[in-house]
């Protein structure tokens, strides 16, 4: 008799991951919510829309700021980064804790596969998963499109591809927390405190700096931003890339059972090592692509161009609180593209405590940026780049360069449209569609298992 | 007490040296030593809560024993490999119950590299076509049975570890049930099975290992085993179970 079989083909256990999703219910809920969900978050977008693009019909400078990017699709996908974010780890712990409840991963480990194998095959249902939970999403687009809306494709798709590694690292912590605990429950308990420990972060360092602000840059929250903004940053694409193997690396270690604690233990901490060197590397990848078609999120060509050559540190020292909406506005015009285009760059935030419409009472420095380059520095109130880019260049002795255009000139896409008619789609054939999908996977098997008692 | 051990005596394909496993303060193994022949059915018996199950899983690599090893043809085979060798097929569980038992069979098959020949067997043999299109749910405590030997059978490994394998069948089913695995003992599969009815293990099993309180009370044949515990020749297992634990 054969005592060592060959390694078994992926596609019987990706089916059959694929049958445990399809018959589950968690797949099914998240879609019947998900549906009336972005559907509200897309026919408010575009009332909202409408309602800014009716003065801007007639106002040219005022359709320039028009932008479907910001007004359809980034409100569009907060419902489904809503969705995500709560409802998605039930569908990926399913995968895992079930098997682990019905005995099934007792058989599971002693078939011919890799661990890696199976978690694999499990994770590729999760990304399955998702792309069936785009339905409503694409639906979405195609009604801005019949309405006639604009979309760029380079910032549509970037937008999409951080939502997806967004849901990926969703899906891995919940992978582990699945392995980690014994129960779904208590699984989705683990994993729900990351997801929504990160709104706690986001919310608690919006009035202080320091550690928390630190912490806060890493919460997952915030790593949705760039796309958000238009930008592809490439440290941020790998750092959830390789978070996101770390995690399912961790789950791979701790889902077989029988393996001793200490085991365990030391793989883990050699993965936590391996995947925090790797971040820590790929951080120092500088490369942020601006997407957007006017390039809104950069300084024109030729600045960034001479910003490029100055060799210095340039330290920058705000003196606002980190709540002070200045400080966003200044971080997202001049910081953020500054940390882009220099070399080196340090920002410090100096005020601390809360912050008045006129800056906080008794502190006439509140509200002050500090340039410091080369040894001399200069201050101002100003937060744009048109007052602070040529104060830099006076500190670095070099002149400003000749005027350039900031990139394609975007006509603006005003569009006064009614988008409530899509309500039917979203709130009634939608769900309906989902019903009928999940009787079709489900139910036949449910009227088996009646008719057997 | 007498502990009977003629383990001496086989040519071991397998062998379980001083296993010992606890959980927290309660010992369930102590110092668990036997061994199995090739083409043997061997027989793991005690009572309720002896350690049958963990001693299985134990041997199976699915949980971690405290102390000892498993040896394979005399090599030493450590946990993460006894997959290579071995396939434990637990006692009631109900794995995948949304799934049909047709897709589960289906999957093991495929997963096993068998061909489609080997699960028509199988099904005809152990009675489950009419149960192939229902949910594993849905399935009766006899067919649940019938359906997790199918996916431990389909598995070409040379020693079957079977938990309580013959639990939820009646005489009849038992009967069919043993004569299958009889015939797969007969064509090279060594098969190791935990058994609390002493009437089934007297039946099929080559020789049998008494296990009482995680602790191994005897190992040998009937007749090894009644001449250990002095007992006449013509007592029955129960007898001789009760005499030695």
């Amino acid at each position: 008799m054969r005592s060592r079989e060959p390694p078994a083909s992926l596609t019987p256990v990706l089916r059959k991951e694929l049958r445990e999703l399809a018959t589950g219910s968690s797949l099914w809920v998240l879609l019947l919510l998900l549906s009336p969900l972005v559907g509200y978050s897309f026919i408010q977008a575009v009332a909202l829309y409408a309602e800014a693009s009716r003065p801007a019909l007639s106002i040219p400078e005022l359709a320039q700021q028009l932008s479907p990017f910001d007004g359809i699709l980034v409100p569009t996908l907060g419902g489904f980064y809503l969705a995500i974010t709560l409802l998605f780890p039930f569908i990926a712990i399913r995968l895992i804790a079930s098997e682990k409840a019905s005995g099934g991963l007792k058989l599971l480990v002693q078939l011919p596969y890799r661990l890696t194998d199976f978690v694999a095959a499990k994770f590729a249902a999760v990304i399955a998963a998702w792309l069936i939970a785009l339905i409503p999403l694409i639906s979405a687009l195609v009604c801005w499109g019949l309405l006639g809306g604009h979309l760029d494709a380079r910032e549509t798709a970037t937008l999409m591809f951080g939502h997806l590694l967004y849901a990926l690292l969703i899906g891995a912590i919940s992978f582990l927390a699945a392995t980690l605990t014994e129960g779904g429950a208590t699984a989705a308990i683990l994993a729900l405190s990351v997801t929504i420990g990160s709104w706690v972060l986001d919310f608690a360092a919006l009035d202080r700096g320091g550690v928390t602000n630190l912490v806060a840059a890493v919460s997952l929250t915030s790593l949705l931003k760039p796309f958000e903004q238009g930008l592809l940053s490439i440290p941020t694409v790998l750092g959830m890339l390789i978070a996101t193997v770390g995690f399912l690396a961790l789950a791979a270690i701790w889902l077989p059972p029988g393996v001793l604690f200490t085991r365990r233990v030391k793989g883990s901490a050699l993965i936590v090592m391996g995947a925090a060197i790797l971040i820590a590397v790929a951080g120092q990848a500088r490369t942020v692509l601006d997407v957007t078609p006017d390039r809104r999120n950069s300084f024109p060509p030729a600045d960034e161009q001479l910003l490029g050559q100055l060799p210095e540190r340039l330290l920058v020292t705000v003196r606002m609180a980190p709540s002070d909406p200045r400080l966003t506005d200044l971080d997202r015009k001049v910081l953020a593209r500054l940390k882009r285009a220099m070399p080196r760059v340090t920002v410090r935030v100096a005020a601390e405590g809360k912050a008045g419409l006129f800056g906080s009472a008794g502190d006439e420095d509140y509200g002050q940026i500090v340039l410091t380059y080369h040894g001399k520095s200069a201050t101002t109130r100003s937060t744009g780049a048109g007052e602070i880019l040529p104060i830099l260049y006076e500190l670095a002795g070099v002149g400003s360069p000749a005027p350039s255009p900031t990139g394609r000139d975007e006509p603006g896409y005003p569009l006064v449209a009614d988008a409530s008619g899509a309500a039917i789609w979203f709130y009634g054939a939608l769900p309906l569609m989902f019903v009928g999908m999940w009787w079709l996977a489900s139910a036949s098997r449910r009227i088996a298992r009646r008719r057997s008692r | 007490m007498t502990v009977a051990d003629f383990s001496s005596t086989v040519d071991a394909l397998v062998a379980v040296h001083r296993i010992c496993k606890a959980f927290g303060d309660q010992q369930v193994l102590t110092d668990v030593s036997f061994e199995v022949a090739s083409g043997e059915v061997l027989g793991l018996i005690g009572p309720n809560g002896a350690g049958k199950t963990t001693l299985l899983e134990c041997i199976a690599g699915l949980l971690s024993a405290d102390t000892g090893e498993v040896r394979w043809r005399g090599s030493l085979l450590p946990p993460a490999r006894r997959r290579e060798q071995l396939f434990y097929v637990p006692e009631a569980i109900a794995p995948y119950p949304d799934q049909r038992t047709a897709e589960v069979l289906t999957f093991f098959r495929q997963a096993h590299r068998q061909p489609p020949s080997r699960l028509e067997y199988l099904v005809n043999a152990l009675g489950l076509e009419p149960a192939r299109a229902k949910p594993v749910a849905a399935l009766s405590k006899g067919y649940r049975r019938r359906f997790l030997l199918a996916l431990g059978l389909l598995a070409p490994r040379p020693l079957l570890l079977m938990d309580e394998p013959f639990d939820g069948f009646d005489l009849r089913q038992t009967r069919e049930v043993m004569n299958l695995l009889r015939e797969e003992a007969a064509d090279g599969r060594t098969l190791v099975l935990s058994i609390h009815q002493l009437g089934d293990a007297q039946r099929i099993c080559d020789r049998l290992v008494l296990l009482s309180g995680g602790i191994v009370r005897g190992v040998g044949t009937l007749a090894q085993l009644t001449a250990a515990a002095r007992l006449p020749m013509c007592s029955d297992l129960e007898e001789v179970f009760l005499a030695l634990a």
